[in-house]
């Protein structure tokens, strides 16, 4: 019984005038729930659609989106800097997301196997709480500094693969927690060897997990600015030149308001795609 | 056929010794398994049945072995997945990803069958243990007992020249499980492979072995025939384990051709040495009966063959079809289960029996 059902016990001798009753009041609670729900979700795609609106708008900043223009989307055809970040973030995060899978498949492997793998996950997942910024720094004390390296592409890629590693960990945890070991000892019973059992039995039951941790993994490293600030060296990311233009003497802000839409165009599908995939997919199977 | 057919042997283990840190698993066993015979391994968890098992399989690989030779091959060192002889596992160990038939074939395509002859030897297995027409099946769609019998299917395709079974039918109610063994015979019979059978359960072992190895703390208690087992128990533990329900101490007195005297207390009785030579007169014995061979009444029994003890009647339990009694004598007390009523007594009577159905065995 719930807690407005008691409530209405002790007031309403009527069996059915107290139904009526119940049912008022949970009609209430979930049209106010619906409300606040529905008020926290605008509260996060309203901006994203505000921002999309007015990258159409001839002077973005002022607030106002009239007149309509599209001449922001030509200057971004117009100067191509940006398609340079833009491959190299593509395939940055691509090797970031490709190592992660493996990474997070052998060390979810391992520590589903150990006795005690307490520590030794704690250490994996450490970086999750570690601030982007400390990260970033301590990355740049170290690797420049104490060690004279030349910073660039490969650091960013160290830098980025720290911060989702954790993430891709998790997820491949969370299904390989559920692996029963047992069926590798039927398929070596069967006559299976070492490569077959990891091909043939765990690789398809960890699959779900594996393609979520890629596809985290690559979301996290695409939009990582904080840490590849420090450890950019020479080169530009996506964010990186975002984040220079938004910044710069010379506004280029207008057309920030069109790359940016653009992006959220292109991360928005794979969000909802592997939230689907995660959670649809790996429920069924 | 390979060397196997020169002595028939499938299976061959000399003195095995396992163990785990400090706890000894098994204790020297050494047993052997003909070509096409359904043994059964007997004993009660702990005993070192389940140890032995993945022994042959290579899942565990021995502390100590003379030999382990399956088919006449010494496979002491080889890896599981090399070996001769495929599991059905307690808990199934089906594979969820794959479809039923997907499953029965596994055994043949890590082998490299061809993909058309692999998919019809594993229907033509799905036939046997008629689950042809769910064959396309996902794992969690099915029965246990449909699993059970896709696991056996499993295993048995790749032909394997022993079928070890880890007690298949543990995880059934009880009407699948009486099912499910007079199926596993049938299977037996027709595949003509050996059969290394693993369980707890007497009733099934009796049910269905050719020989029963009952096992004990890492040790071989006693082998045999079922009936062997049944009627001739040569400890106190195997009595107990195949439900001897009246196990009483006494001393052997005298050898006499087919039966032997034993002295219970302030009389004696007579019974058959389980195994002939096994104790001397004047040593410690234990006179084993079944209750449902033991019969009561008021005054003694016409026939002076037959064993019998003055007692009184210490509880009387009505269970529909028979009466189960417990008479208190000066030897101990004796259960019997009486199937007539014509016998029933109150305060002092007798309890007899025959002494074919009277085991003498060493204390």
């Amino acid at each position: 019984m719930t807690a407005a059902a008691i409530d209405t016990d002790n007031r309403n001798a009527d069996p059915a005038m107290r139904r009526v009753h119940v049912r008022d009041h949970l009609r209430t609670a979930s049209r106010i729930a619906v409300l606040l729900g529905g008020g926290a979700l605008a509260l996060i795609y309203l901006p994203l659609l505000w921002l999309a609106v007015m990258s159409f708008a001839r002077n973005p900043l002022s607030g106002i989106p009239m007149p309509l223009t599209t001449m922001h989307y030509q200057a971004i055809l117009n100067d191509v800097r940006w398609v340079k970040p833009l491959l190299t973030s593509i395939a940055l995060s691509a090797i970031v997301a490709l190592v992660c899978m493996i990474a997070a498949t052998l060390v979810a492997r391992a520590a589903i196997r150990m006795r005690k793998p307490g520590v030794m996950l704690l250490v994996s997942l450490a970086p999750l709480f570690i601030p982007g910024l400390t990260m970033g720094a301590a990355l740049f004390i170290s690797l420049r500094m104490l060690m004279n390296l030349t910073l660039g592409l490969w650091s960013i890629f160290l830098a980025q693969f720290i911060w989702a590693f954790p993430f891709a960990l998790l997820m491949v945890l969370i299904v390989a927690s559920r692996f029963d070991t047992r069926l590798l000892h039927a398929a070596e019973d069967l006559g299976a060897t070492p490569w077959q059992r990891f091909w043939d039995i765990e690789v398809p039951l960890l699959r779900p997990g594996i393609i979520g941790a890629g596809i985290f993994a690559f979301l996290l490293s695409f939009n990582e600015l904080l840490r590849s600030l420090f450890v950019r060296g020479q080169d530009t990311t996506m964010p990186i030149y975002n984040w220079i233009m938004a910044a710069s003497q010379q506004s280029q802000v207008p057309i920030i308001f069109a790359l940016t839409t653009l992006v959220l165009f292109v991360t928005l599908p794979i969000t909802a795609a592997s939230f689907w995939y995660v959670f649809v997919k790996l429920d069924k199977s | 056929m390979n060397k196997s057919s020169q002595d028939g042997l499938m299976l061959e283990i000399s003195h095995a010794v396992h163990r785990y840190g400090t706890f000894t698993a098994l204790n020297d066993v050494s047993l052997v398994a003909r070509a096409g015979e359904f043994l059964t391994i007997l004993g009660e968890s702990g005993s070192g049945k389940t140890t032995l098992l993945r022994l042959i399989s290579g899942l565990e690989h021995p502390y100590a072995v003379e030999a382990l030779k399956l088919d006449g091959v010494d496979v002491t060192r080889t890896p599981a997945h090399q070996r001769n002889c495929t599991t059905v596992f307690q808990h199934y160990a089906l594979f969820p990803h794959m479809s039923v038939v997907e499953n029965v074939e596994y055994g043949l395509k890590v082998r490299g069958v061809a993909p058309a002859e692999r998919r019809s030897r594993a229907l033509s297995a799905l036939e046997i243990v008629r689950l042809a027409n769910k064959h396309d099946r996902r794992i969690h769609q099915l029965s246990g007992g449909e699993r059970q019998r896709v696991a056996l299917a499993r295993a048995f395709v790749p032909q394997p020249a022993i079928l070890l079974l880890d007690e298949p039918l543990g995880a059934l109610d009880e009407k699948l499980r009486i099912e499910m063994q007079i199926e596993l015979m049938e299977i037996h019979r027709q595949l003509g492979m050996t059969f290394v059978y693993i369980t707890h359960s007497q009733e099934e072992a009796l049910t269905m072995s050719d020989r029963v190895i009952l096992m004990t703390k890492g040790r071989i208690a006693q082998v045999g025939a079922p009936a062997d087992l049944f009627d001739r128990p040569e400890s106190r533990f195997v009595a107990d384990f195949m439900g001897m329900e009246n196990l009483l101490e006494g001393r052997l007195v005298e050898h006499g051709g087919e039966h032997v005297t034993v002295a219970l207390d302030d009389t004696t009785v007579r019974g058959r040495l389980s195994r002939q030579g096994s104790a001397a007169v004047g040593s410690k014995v234990i006179v084993g009966m079944r209750a449902e061979r033991i019969s009561m009444g008021a005054e003694p029994p016409p026939d002076a063959t037959l064993n019998s003890v003055r007692g009184t009647l210490r509880s009387s339990i009505y269970r529909g079809k028979y009466l189960d009694r417990e008479i208190e004598t000066t030897a101990g007390v004796l259960k019997a289960r009486i199937w007539s009523s014509s016998s029933e007594f109150e305060g002092s009577g007798y309890a007899w029996w025959r002494p074919e159905d009277c085991v003498v065995m060493p204390a």
